[in-house]
This record gives C-alpha cells, structure tokens and sequence, in this order.
C-alpha cells in the first residue's frame, strides 16, 4: 500500500472516531450564525444581503478550530516520525495529511453550507456557487492552514500564533470566494472570482506542502 | 593571477559572512549612517513642509504625504529584504542573513504603523473619515499582521534561538509570495466593489518642486533604516554569539 | 553541551551511548536517526556521504524514540500495521498478530493503544522490530518500562539482531548487563565552560 493511502487511511479513521474533527465545526457555525438575526433584526432583505459574505466568514473561523490539529496530535505522541524518518518524499505525507483534514473538516463545510444558507436567506440562485467556491476554497483553508499547524505543532499555546500567521493566507481566498456568491446573488456572473481561486488552488497544491515539510524539519531540529 | 582573484573574492564573502567582521565593518559606518539620516529628514521636512508649494485641491493637508509616502515605501523596502535575508538564513544558514533579517522586522512594522497611522490622518480631511478600506490601506495593514505574524513566530521559540531565527525565515518567505496574492487581490476585490473612495495617491501632476522632497524624505529614511537596523543587528550577534571568543574579546576591550 | 564524539560501526557490533542526565544522549540519538542536522561534523554510511541525502540511511534504519509513536484512538493491529505502512512496507494482519505474541501483547490485537500501560506501549513500539527487515536499529532507551521479563525478552532479540549482522545504537542508563553486551561505548563528557 502506497505511504500516501496509507497515512490518509490511518488518518480517516482516527478522524471518524474522535468525531470532534468532523462536528466542532458545524456546531460553531449554528451557534454563531443565530447571532446574526439576534442582533441585525430577522429581516430577510438585510439577511439575504449579508448572507454570502457571513456563510465565507463562518467556514473561515469554522476551519480555523480544527486546523492546529493537521500536525499537532502527530508531534505530540511521535508519530510524525514514521513519515519523516522515511525515503517518500516529506511534501507527499504532507500533502496525504491535507487531504484528510480536508476530507474530515473542510469537506462537511462544504455539504452543510446550504442549512447555513436557508438560515440566512440566501436567494436560491446561489446555492450551487455556493457550495462550489466552497469546495475550491475549503481545501485552500486546509492547505494554508497545514503551514501554521507544522510551525505551531511543537509549542504548548500555538493557537493564537497560528491564526496570527494563517489569517494573511485566507485572505484573498475570502476576497474571491464571498465575491463568487455576492455576484452571482447579484445576478452577475461568478466565473472570474471563481476561476481566481482556482488558480489559488493550484497554487496552493504545488507550494504550500514544500514549505510545511519545511516547517516540520526545522520543528523537530 | 586568475588564482589570486578567485582567492580574493572567496575571502571577501567570508569576511563579510562572519559575525565578528560585520559587527567590525558596520561599526565604521553608524555615525555616517545617523548623520546622513538626521540631515536629510531635517532638510526633506523644511522642504517639504515649509519650501513646497501648497497643492491647490487639498490646500496644506496634502504635505503629510511626505511623511506618509516615504514610510510606505519603506515598509515594502524592509519586507523585501528580509525576505531576501529569510532565503540566504535558511538555504545557507549565514548568521548575518539571520541576524538582519530580525533586525529589519520591528522598523518595518513601524514604518507600516507610520503609514497606516498618517494615511488616516491624511483622509480625514479628504474624505471626513478616519478610516477607508481603499486597496493600499488594506494592503498596508494585511501587510502589519505580516510583520507581527514573523514578530511573533521568533518569539514563540524563545528556548531555541536557532529554530526561532529559521522559522521567522521560513514565515517571511512565504509572507513575500503572500504580499504578491494580497497586493492583487486586494486591488482586485477593491476595483469591483467600486467604492465611493477616491485612491490616496491618485493621479495628480506632481511638480519638481513637490518630488525633490519626497525624494530626500525616501534617502533619509533609507539611512535611518540602515542605521537602526545594523545597530539591532550588531546586538543580535553579541547576543547570539555571546560564547564565542570574538565577542569575549570585545567585551574585554570595552572594559579597558 | 558535550565533548566532540566520533565512532565507527561495522555490521555486527554494536554502539551504547552512555552519560549524565540533560547531557544530550537523545539529541546524538535523534541526529543519528537523522531527526536533526549536526551541527558540526559529518555523517556516512556506506561510503555515502549523508549530509545531502539521506534516503538510504532512512530504508536502512529503525528509529525508536522516547515518544512512541503510537495512535492512542487506534488498536494494536492498526498502530503497527499502519506505522510501517507508511513507512513503505507492507504488513499483513497475520503477521502484525504473530509479532504482537511475540513481545507479549496476545489478546490485546483489538485494544486501543491509548488504554495500555507504559510497558505494553513500548512492547507495541519494539514489535515493530520484528516485521521490518531493518540493518540498522536506533533504540532510545529501550529497557526503560520493561519488566525483568521483557527486558530479558529484548536483550535475546538485541543480540539475535547483532548475531544476523544487524547494527545496534542505543543510549542508557548505567547498566552492567547492557555494558557487556555492546561492542563500544561512547560516555558523553559534559564541557567545562
């Protein structure tokens, strides 16, 4: 079984059964995105109005609970060893680990938005490049997010320091994902944003492992 | 002949790698560096501030662009060379890189604060706000979390010096990719929400007489920086290296 | 901070690395296994200079560090199939059940690895040294939780290892049994400042 497999395998099924990958997120965009009528007044035209921007926020902060967990549980008990003391190239298992972050967190984002949309009155247009820019955008959280986790991994109190450094990164990728939908709620076309962040995607795959394999060899110097 | 050029060169870049001749050579030039930077700031601000014509849309507010324009200047300078100076640390390991590298950072982040902070006061008038989130503004201040992200990254691993000064590196590389995705996105985002905003620095024609200062204002602060940050970094390298012979014998040396 | 060290191994022998408490074994430890870079000095193994490279090195060797790089939501089976896995090699269930006889773990196949014992967690660690053909063992402080039976378990697999031309590193504590059994030892000196 190829390393690769192997390591998302082992990965999956930790994920499954601690569950709290896949839920904490969800919870925490129902709990806050009561907040949003509570304070701005039920109004369905101010709520349809926001809505794509505060569904893009809330999968933003969701992410950010989850993603010191991409290396952090591996230093912490050793393992990270087995796949940096081995031939296969680091960004590989790198790259191995991302996919499943994703898989467990980003991925559930995606399939639950659409409640998230229902609860703020998201013009029906909008669910499907909503949950396209979404299934663009969430790899790229797990992606930058994966630089702040190899860099934090070893200290006690990281979390703070990772949304400092991890913020910058998902900057543009909320730039043109909450674009995407605010166009297309406008009637206009989303093609450009979405395109845009694609190439971010692209991007992201082909540079962000090299600099989280280095970020791990310099924790554990 | 040949022989001897290569030797010579090969000798320079040693010399100028290792801590003790840095911490040497850049001891010459501080007081040059200080005297230039003073100079030039008082006699860009007379210039700027007192010989300069007044602009006839904004009146005198306009003149804290010579204050404003310089330190965002800088603050783009400074990341560029720090993120040069992450490359050199990390993929060659020179103690100088590092050791300018971690000096550079706090100038920059407040020449960013500069900028931020005279932006502000400078669209006040302009605009009645203290605050619009115009395409460099926005850049600007995305750019001080940058600053305070490889800031704060350095002092997280305070038991290793080592590691912190490498992961800062590793941090300001990749912050100089993110500068160029932010600085794109960021005009991109600000181009289609077609704010009521009229740009900071929009097209005006500007005259000799309102460039010469900006262009000493620029000259100054380089000096300044220079001078700031090669005073840091001669800590740094005291302080890093404090077990080392060649900072022993300085310490001796001052002491007689 | 220690004096500069330096040895040299042939297969077959064996290396113990010896010396205070806080000197530093686990760092020459973990800068063998190829964890850290040294910070003065050089590497090789088979005439290969490793300070670029250092893929061979990493499918020669095993490396056991204090933590044990066990999954505590994963069962015994899972843990040491899936380390190896991703290691490169491939360990079916019937094998991973027959290593987990061997260091005493019979029965606890299914048991989540994060309910054993001390002891029984290095046993899951050590057993991967029965699946993988590795030359090259890197064991930190690997007696350290056994009980007299496990360690006179891993003594007799220490020297069947050696026995089969394999090469051992390993640091601990004073121990006349161990002392005898290596080929070298390197005692750690702290330097005077």
């Amino acid at each position: 079984m190829k390393p690769f497999l192997a390591l998302v395998k082992r990965d999956l099924t930790l994920g499954l059964r601690r569950k709290s990958q896949i839920y904490q997120p969800l919870v925490f965009q129902l709990l806050v995105v009561t907040m949003f009528p509570l304070g701005l007044g039920s109004g369905a035209r101010t709520l349809a109005l926001i809505a794509p921007a505060v569904i893009w926020i809330l999968a933003l902060l969701a992410s950010l609970l989850t993603l010191d967990q991409i290396f952090k549980n591996d230093y912490d008990d050793g393992s990270v060893e087995s796949y940096v003391l081995t031939s296969y190239p680091l960004p590989l298992s790198v790259l191995a680990k991302i996919l499943s972050h994703w898989l467990l967190s980003g991925l559930p984002l995606v399939l639950f938005s659409p409640i998230i949309g229902v609860l703020l009155h998201l013009p029906s247009s909008s669910y499907g490049v909503l949950m396209l820019s979404l299934l663009i955008g969430t790899p790229i959280f797990s992606f930058m997010g994966s630089i702040g986790s190899a860099l934090t991994m070893s200290l006690k109190h990281g979390g703070l320091l990772l949304t400092i450094l991890v913020m910058p990164l998902l900057t543009p990728v909320l730039i043109f994902g909450a674009s995407a939908v605010v166009e297309i709620s406008l009637g206009n076309s989303a093609s450009q944003p979405l395109l845009l962040l694609s190439g971010l995607l692209i991007l992201s795959i082909t540079l962000i492992p090299f600099a989280a394999a280095a970020a791990i060899k310099i924790n554990l110097e | 002949m040949h022989k001897q050029r290569t030797n010579a060169l090969v000798r320079f870049y040693h010399k100028l790698g290792s801590p003790p001749s840095f911490y040497r050579i850049s001891g010459y030039f501080l007081k040059w560096l200080l005297l230039l930077a003073i100079g030039l700031t008082t006699w860009g601000l007379y210039d700027g501030l007192v010989l300069a014509p007044a602009d006839y849309q904004q009146g005198d507010s306009f003149r804290i662009i010579y204050v404003h324009v310089p330190a965002a200047w800088m603050s783009m300078f400074i990341y560029a060379v720090m993120g040069v100076c992450g490359v050199i640390a990390l993929i060659w390991r020179m103690k100088i890189a590092e050791a300018v590298m971690l000096a550079s950072a706090p100038i920059g982040a407040w020449f960013t604060v500069i900028a931020l902070v005279t932006g502000s006061l400078w669209g006040k008038p302009m605009w009645g706000t203290w605050w619009e989130w115009d395409a460099r503004m926005t850049s600007e201040l995305i750019l001080l979390f940058l600053y305070i992200g490889i800031m704060a990254t350095y002092s997280a691993f305070s038991e290793d010096t080592r590691k912190a000064a490498r992961m800062a590196a590793l941090i300001a590389i990749v912050g100089v990719f993110n500068v160029v995705i932010i600085h794109y996105s960021v005009q991109w985002w600000s181009s289609i929400h077609q704010g009521s905003t009229v740009s900071l620095t929009g097209k005006q024609n500007i005259t000799w007489d309102m460039l010469r200062p900006l262009l000493f204002m620029a000259f100054a602060t380089k000096f300044y920086y220079g001078y700031s940050m090669l005073k840091r970094a001669r800590i740094y390298l005291l302080e890093t290296e404090s077990n080392k012979r060649w900072v022993q014998d300085i310490i001796m040396e001052k002491k007689s | 901070m220690f004096k500069p060290v330096s040895f040299d191994l042939a297969f077959g022998q064996s290396l113990l690395i010896s010396g205070p408490n806080g000197i530093g074994k686990t760092t020459v430890l973990e800068s063998i296994a190829g964890l850290r870079d040294l910070q003065s000095g050089g590497f090789s193994f088979k005439d290969s200079n490793l300070d670029k490279n250092k893929d061979i090195w990493f499918e020669s060797s095993l490396y056991i560090g204090h933590k044990t790089g066990n999954k505590k939501e994963l069962n015994c089976l899972e843990n040491l199939r899936s380390f190896l896995q991703i290691q490169g090699i491939d360990v079916s269930e019937t094998q991973a059940e027959v290593a987990l006889e061997q260091v005493g773990l019979a029965g606890f196949e299914y048991q989540m690895a994060g309910s054993l014992s001390a002891g029984q967690k290095k046993r899951l660690a050590l057993a991967r040294l029965l699946l993988a053909s590795f030359p090259i063992w890197i064991l930190d402080e690997p007696f350290v939780n056994l009980d007299i039976a496990g360690c006179a378990w891993l003594l007799a697999v220490l020297e069947n290892h050696l026995n089969n031309k394999g090469i051992l590193i390993i640091t601990a504590h004073d121990n006349k049994t161990i002392k005898k059994a290596v080929t070298q030892e390197i005692i750690l000196e702290p330097v005077e400042i």
